[in-house]
């Protein structure tokens, strides 16, 4: 195993370059999604005046400022970006390229990805998190910030990363058979980011859906961390949740691994 | 080393009629079309050697060349390389050998060049000591010193192909397969890309497949070549044997002060030559002409000129492989 990571590491090396080449481009791109969040933040305040409590649906004027940038940091976190890369090599044929070299194709991806991820996250990772929590304590006047669920929150960033990846990849691999993906991914990420949470709290959505959308795998992507980090969740309801994202991860992980296998047959590179 | 037997590939095209009107149809009915790319070629390659892969464009080369490094599955046939089947265990096999694509690049695009070969030197576990060596050679054959820190996009075309077919071997392959690596590049570095593939070769006996439609590549490397096209072989053999069996073009160049020669000469009523048997033009003081020896013989055409007209200087050219290749697409336009 030591020996295989070793291989990869070049990639995570390389994925780390390619950020700071690109720098400029990201955080343009993130300061765009920051005003997002916002936008995000003024839309929940105006429907907490206009509901005229402090708290909606269990959760608290202050919780919904930390739902939203949490959701924020951890779609950065768990951000994939496979189906697209995999769109675009199938389209161009460059796949070819990954494929003459006796490398995991789908490692490739992941070591270059967690190499562009330790830049941006690094980035952003501190200032957002000590936002959230100057905030909660500014406003509540107690320090709400828990090591142990942030570690638990950290643990299920990575299941969560881990279910998003392999979907990611599952997805990109329909390239193979539908060539252009650009379309599909775009309403693909639409649905995810609602299907998610990431949009609106999955607890605020009405009973039979909510219930769905819990068992779902989308849940587990940015829902459960960010309930696990604001602390909604009790000792058992956690436990169950990280357990539904491991479950989910192994789905999609043997799935991922299923597609492949079946779409290297029909795989027809484009182009000279 | 190398056995292709009976390789066949089709591909599934989506037909798209134009206008809206078409597009909409087609994406709600689509029609599909399959298209056999490669039809049941059959070759071998013995080890050591460096077979030209030759054909005109659309000829299905590239796709050859594609399922031989495993990147593409078969539709029917069979290829072995080194005793491997490409499509069984693709990361074992690829090991074995260097895959370069003229019209892409496998090196890292934003990265200089060293880290390309630094992420090379992990993938295919090559000790320190063997890469230092072999960058040392690969730097003298293809030099690449002059750019080996600067990002590759900032490379020339000829600078990038020279690094491209450096990445291929750095793992020392048994076997090599270019497709087109001499594609637009100038007559300079074309020939310092050939002298390298020639060297390597030599060196290190590697076995090459090379796909090109610039014949001057064919003639300067190969001594045997595979000709195909519309996806069918149509020659497999030693380039002498093809100039013997299609070779009976000769051309001939004149000097002469007779302004207009070919008036004079008039060879086509002469010999009653025509088509692609004869092909005369003139500028100035020279003219040359090109005619299918096995009906005019050499001395004949040139006993002939010499009675005609005052010659100051005389060239006779060698059938040369390009005109060969014309007359054999030709005549496969023409069968087929
Ligand atoms: N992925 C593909 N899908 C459909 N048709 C293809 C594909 N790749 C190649 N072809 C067709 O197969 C034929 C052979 O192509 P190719 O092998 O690239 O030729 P060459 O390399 O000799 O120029 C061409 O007619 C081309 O249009
Ligand atoms: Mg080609």
């Amino acid at each position: 195993m030591g020996k295989k990571l070793r291989i990869y590491l070049p990639f995570v090396n390389a994925g780390l370059q390619e950020v700071s080449t690109y720098r400029a481009n990201w955080i343009f791109y993130i300061l765009g999604d920051i005003m997002a969040c916002f936008v995000s933040f003024f839309v929940w305040e105006a429907v907490f005046i206009s509901t005229g409590g402090e708290t909606f649906m269990g959760f608290a004027r202050s919780d919904m400022v930390v739902y939203i940038f949490m959701s924020f940091l951890t779609g950065q976190i768990i951000g994939s970006g496979g189906t697209y890369d995999i769109g675009e090599e199938v389209k161009d044929g460059s796949i070819a390229m990954r494929m003459i070299k006796p490398i995991s194709y789908n490692s490739t991806f992941l070591f270059q990805e967690i190499g562009n991820k330790i830049m941006e996250i690094g980035i952003i990772f501190v200032p957002l998190v000590a936002g959230v929590e100057i905030y909660r304590f500014a406003v509540t006047g107690s320090l709400k910030f828990d090591i142990l669920r942030f570690l638990l929150y950290l643990v299920c960033c990575v299941f969560a990363y881990a279910i998003n990846f392999c979907f990611n990849i599952c997805f990109g691999f329909t390239a193979f058979i539908f060539k252009n993906l650009w379309g599909s991914n775009m309403l693909k990420n639409t649905i995810v980011g609602f299907l998610s949470g990431s949009i609106i709290p999955i607890a605020f959505l009405p009973g039979v859906l909510k219930d769905i959308l819990t068992y779902l795998p989308f849940s587990s992507l940015s829902y459960t961390p960010v309930m696990v980090y604001m602390g909604m969740y009790s000792g058992w309801e956690m436990l169950f949740f990280i357990g539904l994202q491991i479950f989910w991860a192994i789905i999609f992980w043997c799935l991922s691994k299923v597609i492949w296998k079946c779409v290297i047959k029909r795989l027809s590179i484009q182009g000279g | 080393m190398i056995y292709v037997e009976n390789l066949r590939k089709e591909f599934k095209k989506t037909i798209k009629e134009p206008g809206i009107k078409g597009s909409l149809k087609s994406f709600f009915k689509p029609k599909k079309e399959i298209i056999a790319a490669v039809k049941d070629i059959s070759f071998e390659v013995n080890e050591g050697e460096i077979l030209g892969f030759i054909g005109p464009n659309g000829a299905g080369k590239s796709t050859v060349i594609k399922m031989l490094t495993g990147i593409l599955s078969p539709t029917s046939g069979s290829c072995s390389i080194n005793g491997k089947n490409p499509q069984k265990d693709r990361k074992q096999y690829v090991k074995e050998i260097g895959v370069v694509f003229g019209q892409r690049t496998q090196l890292w695009w934003d990265l200089p060049l060293t880290e390309t070969y630094t992420v090379l030197k992990e993938i295919y576990e090559v000790d320190d000591s063997r890469f230092k060596k072999r960058m040392e050679f690969l730097n003298e054959v293809l030099e690449l010193d002059g750019f080996i820190k600067s990002p590759v996009r900032t490379l020339s075309l000829g600078q990038r192909m020279r690094a491209d077919i450096a990445a291929s071997l750095l793992h020392s392959p048994k076997v090599l397969f270019l497709d087109e690596p001499t594609i637009g590049l100038d007559v300079v570095v074309k020939d310092s890309i050939r002298k390298a593939i020639a060297k390597i070769n030599a060196e290190e006996n590697t076995t090459v497949i090379l796909t090109t439609h610039d014949l001057e590549d064919i003639e300067t490397l190969s001594k045997r070549i595979v000709m195909i096209d519309k996806g069918s072989k149509v020659f497999d053999g030693k380039i002498a044997d093809l100039k013997e069996k299609y070779g009976q073009m000769r051309e001939l160049a004149f000097v002469s002060s007779d302004e207009n020669a070919l008036d004079i000469l008039s060879y086509a009523e002469k010999f009653g030559l025509e088509g692609d048997d004869l092909f005369a033009e003139s500028d100035g003081a020279s003219f040359k002409v090109r005619f299918n020896s096995s009906i005019v013989p050499v001395s004949d055409m040139l006993s002939y000129t010499l009675s005609k007209i005052n010659v100051k200087d005389i060239n006779v050219k060698d059938a040369d492989i390009e005109e060969i290749i014309r007359r054999l697409y030709k005549e496969g336009v023409q069968n087929g």
